[in-house]
């Protein structure tokens, strides 16, 4: 029997498998984690305080800065928060189009995710392809949008621009391409043995941790609970589309895995109907008043970003800027339960397991 | 597709999402349903009229407010194919269907407005009457029932306020003592008939005269949302934590004594999550003075 | 091993796509009209109104406003503006409330510099920076 002794090793903060700077303190054994210690907050920029003094529009492009995979869904809540205050009512081409973006970052932020991840286990082609489709994505938001990343798209009531002309085409046509490549993600890595080796029962959890520790979106999903605020709480426009919330019963990294590769397919099937449907031209913002005053009180919204439950909180004192934001910030909570699953797990593991979870610094630390 | 399908889908299920239309169309026939919605607490309606106010004025001091120009400014920037100009939501094609759903479209934001202007005036005059009590919201038998339990196992003086908290999609919202808070949590989560097992979202604010904790509760067993919260003493806020109950609790907490400087009791590791031991200040206080102001 | 030889298919399969990657800094990449790059600045359409400087989230507008050379006409005109790009995050929002559209994004968005201090840009700078005005801006 070899004699090993404990030793303290720092995972990060500058580590590209952690996706950011996050630094991750763990006493190992041999090649057996006996303690992991998360060091987050190397990213916290205050985005919180910072919007204590700034008018609510000023805010969306902070935002935007906090979950940077999926702008769409980050500028969307706090819209949906002052939205929900104020009563408003959002013309029906602009949900549309909010839906559309929404759905696309979807895509894109979990086609970042599967490349990154079969990245960090050592598969390196899978990234390139996932990149070559999510170009395509990103193109298409900066046509809407203006910019590849920060779109700053969405105002409170509406969104900043229409649909350039040919847009929604160029969508519908994206839609049967990603389909079809998305086959192709599946024959490349769903069925590889080597990857089933590295994520099988890899980082399992039960349902009960799973709501515990206040997961929430695919990290939730993988374990049964069928839970996606877009079907179960709708918000926008979501309950005129049908598509399937897709749950896994083992809670191991596969299933995450399983679990967001499904959720592309159902995001796909939104974007499609959601092309069909919208009007072909209409409002884009509603009528709001020039300086946006919810009334006083406080309200908090919650929706369903890719990586989990992102929720707003406003307090309002009528005034033009609010008196206290606060995000729930999914990868936040998502993180929590780290420690708990590297405990007694093989070092090689760390990393399958770290990047299952999906997290986005900028998200975590706020 | 083609704007039949769009009609069939979308119109009906507009007509359920959208009470503010329904008044409007059928303000005669909807009447238990929109007067349930529609009061929405003097607040509310304050607040159209302050909205409507803005607008009015808002062509005088465009500049002075050097704010942000939505729609209304006569800014060229706009594209052309942005159909908020009046002549393209007049119903130029010769279908019918289609002309009548642009004008159901227009119609929806001014329906919006009008809709509501109107229903203060009619409605000005009870509410007047019946100032005192608001018509009650669709989730406060909700809200009986949960403050009913709580006061039947907990006792009477555990809750400090429970009300519907309508701006916030009829959350019911429940105030405890902050003595209680720990048991009316546990309470939350454990009583079979409420199950509140998952927490959503957990901060605390700090309201000057005193901090308050924010937990947005929900049970995935019944589908229903809570909204608990505790006001803490500005002096010295301090609290039995929560994550013993959620382990979710745990960072959230950590956040809250990082940047507002509550502690939690019995907490599992209370640290400086984001700004580090030796950081000065807690910043979410409305008090906090950055170290260097310029930077 | 199955899954292994399909993955292998796959890849050999995109070796005759046609090639995807873009080789930027040899040829320039072609942004969309709607680009949201560095500002350009029309002094003669500013009216020194300070919308841009009250909204942008980020306060990096700096402008100060003189008197018209012209004793006769009222209305005050601008002396400098400066935008700073260490800080402007490019968002769009001065030029979505400017009325006169006096200040408008371009296409162009190379920043890079040697010194911190070359990234305040002044008005002259930033009324010279038209090679990729919008279709829809050029005036
Ligand atoms: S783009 Fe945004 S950050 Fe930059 S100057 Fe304009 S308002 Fe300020
Ligand atoms: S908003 Fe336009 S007109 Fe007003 S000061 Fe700025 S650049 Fe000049």
């Amino acid at each position: 029997m070899l004699r090993t002794e404990e030793m303290l090793l720092n995972v990060g903060p500058q580590h590209p498998s952690t996706h950011g700077v996050f630094r991750l303190v763990v006493k190992i054994d041999g090649e057996i984690i006996k303690e992991a210690k998360p060091v987050i907050g190397y990213l916290h920029r205050g985005t919180e305080k910072i919007a204590e003094d700034l008018q609510y529009t000023q805010i969306i492009p902070y935002t935007d800065r906090m979950d940077y995979l999926s702008a769409m869904t980050n500028n969307y809540v706090i819209c949906h928060a002052v939205e929900t205050m104020m009563d408003l009512e959002i013309p029906e081409r602009a949900e549309y189009l909010r839906v559309l973006s929404m759905e696309l970052g979807r895509v894109a932020s979990h086609l970042v995710w599967f490349g990154t991840y079969l990245l960090d286990i050592g598969a390196v082609s899978p990234f390139l392809y996932a990149f070559r489709e999510r170009e395509a994505i990103i193109n298409l938001l900066t046509e809407l949008s203006g910019a590849r990343l920060t779109f700053n798209y969405m105002r409170i009531g509406g969104v900043k621009w229409d649909a350039p002309e040919g847009w929604l085409d160029r969508v519908r046509e994206f839609v049967p391409y990603m389909r079809e490549q998305l086959q192709g993600y599946h024959d490349f890595v769903t069925g590889n043995e080597i990857f089933h080796q590295r994520v099988k029962g890899v980082g399992t959890y039960t349902r009960d941790d799973a709501i515990n520790y206040s997961l929430s979106g695919a990290n939730l999903r993988c374990t049964g609970v069928e839970w996606d605020l877009r079907k179960h709480e709708s918000y926008s426009i979501y309950d005129r589309f049908q598509f399937d919330v897709i749950t896994r019963q083992e809670g191991d990294a596969l299933s995450r895995y399983h679990c967001r590769m499904g959720e592309i397919e159902e995001s796909l099937k939104i974007i499609e109907q959601a092309v069909e449907q919208c009007p072909e031209e209409g409002k884009i913002l509603a009528k709001v008043p020039k300086v946006v005053k919810p009334p006083k009180g406080e309200a908090y919204v919650r929706i369903e970003s890719p990586r989990g439950e992102i929720g707003c909180y406003i307090a309002s004192q009528g005034k033009k800027e609010p008196y206290r934001l606060k995000f729930r910030r999914p990868s936040f909570y998502n993180l929590q339960i780290l420690p708990k699953l590297l405990e007694g797990e093989n070092m090689a593991n760390l990393i399958t397991i770290l990047g299952g979870v999906d997290i986005v610094l900028g998200e975590v630390d706020g | 597709m083609t704007d039949n399908h769009n009609n069939d889908k979308s119109l009906p299920e507009q007509e359920g999402l959208d009470p503010t239309i329904n008044q409007e169309e059928a303000p005669s026939e909807n009447q238990p349903h929109s007067q349930a919605k529609s009061p929405d607490s003097n607040q509310k309606s304050d607040q159209n009229k302050e909205m409507d106010q803005t607008f009015d004025q808002e062509t005088n001091n465009d500049l002075k407010e050097g704010n942000e120009t939505q729609q209304q400014a006569p800014s060229p920037e706009n594209p052309p194919n942005n159909s908020e100009l009046p002549t393209q939501n007049q119903p130029t094609e010769s279908d019918k269907e289609k002309a009548k759903k642009k004008a159901a479209a227009a119609a929806k934001a001014k329906a919006a407005a009008k809709a509501k202007a109107a229903e203060k005036a009619t409605s000005a005059k009870a509410e007047k009457t019946e100032e005192e009590e608001e018509l009650p919201s669709y989730n406060q038998p909700l809200l009986n029932k949960y403050v009913e339990v709580i006061k039947e196992h907990l006792g009477e003086d555990v809750i400090e306020e429970a009300y519907i908290n309508r701006l916030s999609k009829h959350v019911p919202t429940i105030v405890t003592t902050p003595e209680a808070y720990y048991s009316v949590a546990q309470f939350l989560k454990y009583n079979e008939q409420l199950g509140f097992d998952f927490l959503s979202d957990y901060h605390g604010t700090d309201f000057e005269t005193h901090y308050e904790l924010y937990a947005h509760l929900y049970s995935l067993l019944n589908h229903q949302s809570i909204a608990l919260k505790v006001k803490l003493d500005h002096e010295h806020p301090s609290i039995e934590s929560l994550a013993q109950l959620w382990e979710g609790a745990n960072w959230p907490e950590c956040e809250a004594y990082d940047l507002l400087g509550i502690e939690f009791r019995n907490h599992p590791s209370l640290h400086r999550i984001f700004l580090g031991e030796e950081w000065k200040g807690y910043p979410l206080r409305k008090d906090y003075q950055p170290y260097d102001e310029e930077v | 091993m199955k899954g292994i030889g399909k993955g292998l298919a796959y890849t050999l399969k995109n070796m005759s796509k046609k090639q995807m990657t873009y080789t930027y800094p040899d040829e320039p990449i072609p942004m969309p009209d709607r680009f949201r790059g560095i500002q350009k600045f029309y002094p003669e359409k500013c009216i020194v109104c300070n919308q841009c400087s009250n909204i942008c989230p980020t306060d990096c507008i700096d402008l100060t406003e003189k008197k018209h050379p012209d004793p006769s006409v009222k209305r005050k005109i601008i002396d400098t503006f400066d935008i700073n790009f260490e800080i402007c995050i490019l968002c769009d929002l001065c030029t979505e409330v400017c009325p006169t559209e006096a200040i408008i994004m371009t296409n162009t968005f190379e920043l890079a510099e040697y010194s911190r201090d070359e990234l305040f840009k002044n008005l002259e700078w930033l009324d010279e920076n038209e090679d990729n005005t919008r279709e829809e801006n050029k005036a």
